[in-house]
């Protein structure tokens, strides 16, 4: 399966909200849908879903016009969207039912993701009564009881302590080796970086960076060193380096870390050559791999 | 359809299984039950609120009357015989009546002063105190009866003859608006009260599925149609199931109890046939038509405090059409509540009562009907299309005016 968004424009009162968003989502390969806060995501979240119309562009599954209502989708919204005062199976059950289940189908389905999840001691109890935890895996379960193609899932780890949140990654894994088109949106970057091949950043409601997450990684690593130092030396070290070593550019520095930047073809070699040249205590010397968190505040950051 | 229904039942449920609706209705229903079996409770107790045997009831309320009567004015035996429901004191002098009468021994105390004229003495007045009026009648009549048998004529036969009771029979040809007063203020006041109560409680109902945030995966689940056609059905027949169970247990009291009640509430429970009709017809459409607007409104809030202020002018419309309704009550064939019997906002009260208690043609009847069908089915599809446009927008609620405008750039 793969789902294709062309060019999609959407303004609300005349303020432009989306402009020309394109990505596509290959089954079997979870999305990373990445971007600030009203930068655009749930809008484009919602008309993936059919919930407004794109005022411009086309969503394309297998190369045909994508109309949500033939499909299950599952969509985890960030906030709880469940009824506090219901109990967890009578809920999941009416929920499954409006989406088409039958009552048997929908309560086998509902105690079937409430025993995965370990929540089955909590079906009669009202949904306000339990953790906050609890409540995120109830929602889960929500979401995944039709057994939908398409998953859409924002936040999903919130309020998941280690072990609930290991399960979801079970979970997760079993969602993308079935093949199943998973859109995660998340601001932890971490959960992003083990289960998405795909990144899609969006920012002001423009697409600003797209791709396979570890050639991103690896374009954005490129040229670079990380030299690892004593604390004391890295602001010293930062300003005498450049002045110091020829056709090089510190771009960064954290913890205990200055990235350096080769300019003009300069190899790794020479670059540690003028190092022990200039006789600097290093304690480690690397190729620069970005992290997701440092590629999205580049990336967000060059874009303002 | 299906998830209609599904939506339809869980909210159904839902409203019914809630402890305030059950209790709500065990209370109404209690209160009507006691105050329908009120003769047969009072007869158990010794009271008896129809009683046949006047004289005993007459004896339990006999006043005391103190009566000084100076220069002969009138003969004591004889107002005796013409104030049968007093007892007469004869109080010897003024000072001993006064005194009666503060320390509350005696009621009322007259100084007859001549045959035609006394002095009435009373602790406090009271707008109910008509032992004067009986003092009055005493006199009256002794003076006629003297006057009469001093010109030789019996008074007895002049008595006779101006008490001769006169026969009628009443044809009501029209409506007899004193009779259909009562059941028809009875419903129109019942409705308006269930309008109230369920507009705010689909109001209520949507906001809180706005800020709980259900509301994002109902409508990622079934079409906003069947979820607003759903929970507003839901509400309304909560509000008839509780409003008719009421009724029925009326009905049923009242029908036991009938003749303890000597029939004298048949007024009010015979309401006919047509009448009733009109009324669960005009009355369902026109309650429908307010709970869409209390739901799109709902829908426009995102807070269930918000909920009051933004429903205040839709109250407010409801409030004018009511009151239109009910003062026009005794003028039920005035222009005023013409007019609103044909605007959808008021016409399912005005029309009713037009129709229980003034002359209105079948084709008026059928005009407003079309009228209110019509607008009620708008004002649902309005209230889905609110409601979806509504249950994105977070934050301060949203004005209707902007609402619509926003539906029109759609």
């Amino acid at each position: 399966m793969i789902l294709k968004l062309e060019n999609i424009h959407k303004s609300f009162s005349g303020i432009s909200v989306l402009q020309g968003v394109s990505f596509t989502i290959t089954g079997g390969k979870a999305l990373g849908f990445l971007g600030r806060n009203g930068a655009g995501k749930t809008t484009t979240i919602r008309i993936l879903m059919g919930l407004f119309d794109a005022d411009q562009g086309q969503i394309l599954l297998n190369g045909k016009p994508f109309n949500p209502q033939e499909h299950s989708i599952g969509y985890l919204p960030e906030e709880r969207g469940l009824y506090p005062k219901q109990k967890v199976l009578a809920q999941l059950m009416y929920f499954g039912q409006l989406r088409g289940l039958n009552n048997r189908e929908a309560k086998k389905n509902a105690l079937y993701w409430l025993e995965k999840l370990d929540l089955l001691e909590y079906q009669d109890k009202r949904l306000e009564t339990l953790s906050k935890g609890n409540q995120q895996k109830v929602q889960i379960a929500e979401t995944l009881l039709c057994n939908p193609d398409i998953v859409i899932l924002d936040e999903p780890f919130s309020g998941l302590d280690p072990v609930n949140s290991q399960i979801l990654k079970d979970i997760m894994h079993e969602l993308i080796a079935k093949e199943s088109i998973v859109i995660f949106s998340s601001h932890q970057m971490s959960y992003v970086e083990e289960f998405c091949d795909e990144v899609v950043l969006i920012d002001k409601g423009d697409i600003v960076l797209t791709g396979n997450l570890r050639s991103i990684k690896r374009e954005y690593g490129m040229n670079r060193i990380s030299l690892g130092v004593i604390d004391k030396e890295v602001n010293r070290l930062k300003n005498m380096l450049p002045n110091q070593i020829e056709d090089i550019k510190v771009v960064g520095s954290k913890n205990r870390e200055i990235i350096i930047e080769l300019l003009n073809r300069k190899s790794k070699n020479e670059l540690l050559h003028n190092l022990l040249t200039l006789n600097i205590d290093i304690e480690s010397f690397s190729i620069y791999e970005p992290t997701l968190t440092d590629i999205f505040v580049q990336k967000v950051g060059e874009a303002r | 359809m299906r998830n209609f229904f599904l939506v339809l039942k869980f909210e159904l449920l839902n409203l019914i299984k809630k402890k305030a609706f059950i209790v709500s209705t065990a209370i109404i229903s209690l209160i009507v039950l006691v105050a329908l079996t009120i003769p047969i409770i009072a007869d158990k107790f010794g009271f008896s609120m129809f009683s046949e045997d006047e004289e005993s009831a007459e004896e339990m309320a006999k006043i005391d009357y103190g009566i000084l009567i100076e220069k002969d004015a009138a003969q004591l035996s004889e107002l005796k015989a013409l104030l049968p429901y007093a007892n007469i004191i004869d109080a010897g002098n003024k000072q001993n009546l006064s005194k009666l009468i503060k320390s509350g021994d005696i009621k009322a105390g007259f100084i007859i002063k001549a045959p035609t004229q006394y002095e009435y003495l009373v602790m406090n007045t009271s707008a109910y105190d008509s032992n004067h009026h009986q003092m009055d009648e005493a006199l009256l009549t002794l003076y006629r009866n003297r006057a009469l048998s001093e010109k030789g004529i019996d008074s007895s036969i002049v008595s006779q003859i101006y008490s001769r009771p006169i026969e009628h029979d009443v044809r009501v040809l029209g409506k007899d608006s004193m009779k259909n007063y009562f059941y028809t203020y009875i419903l129109v006041f019942g409705l308006y009260f269930i309008v109230i109560m369920y507009g705010q409680l689909i109001a209520t109902s949507i906001a809180s599925e706005k800020s709980n945030r259900a509301m994002e995966v109902l409508i990622t689940s079934t079409s906003t149609k069947s979820l607003i056609f759903g929970k507003v059905i839901a509400g309304a027949l909560a509000g008839i199931i509780q409003f008719g169970f009421i009724l029925l247990v009326a009905s049923i009291t009242y029908r036991i109890n009938a003749s303890a009640w000597e029939n004298s509430l048949d007024f009010i429970f015979n309401i006919p046939i047509n009448v009733l009709l009109t009324f669960s017809i005009f009355g369902i459409l026109g309650y429908l038509f307010y709970l869409f607007a209390f739901g799109a409104i709902g829908a426009l809030v995102s807070r269930t405090e918000d909920i009051s202020a933004s429903a205040t002018p839709i109250t407010i419309v409801f409030m004018i059409a009511f009151f239109i309704s009910m003062f026009s009550m005794n003028t039920p064939d005035s222009l005023l509540l013409k007019i609103a019997s044909f605007i959808p906002l008021s016409s399912f009260m005005a029309m009713f009562i037009r129709v229980s208690m003034g002359n209105v043609s079948k084709l008026h009847v059928t005009i407003s009907l079309i009228l209110l069908a019509a607008s009620t089915g708008a004002i649902g599809i309005l209230g889905a299309k609110i409601y979806r446009l509504g249950s994105l927008m977070y934050g301060n609620p949203v004005k209707l005016k902007t609402a619509i405008k926003l539906l029109r750039e759609r």
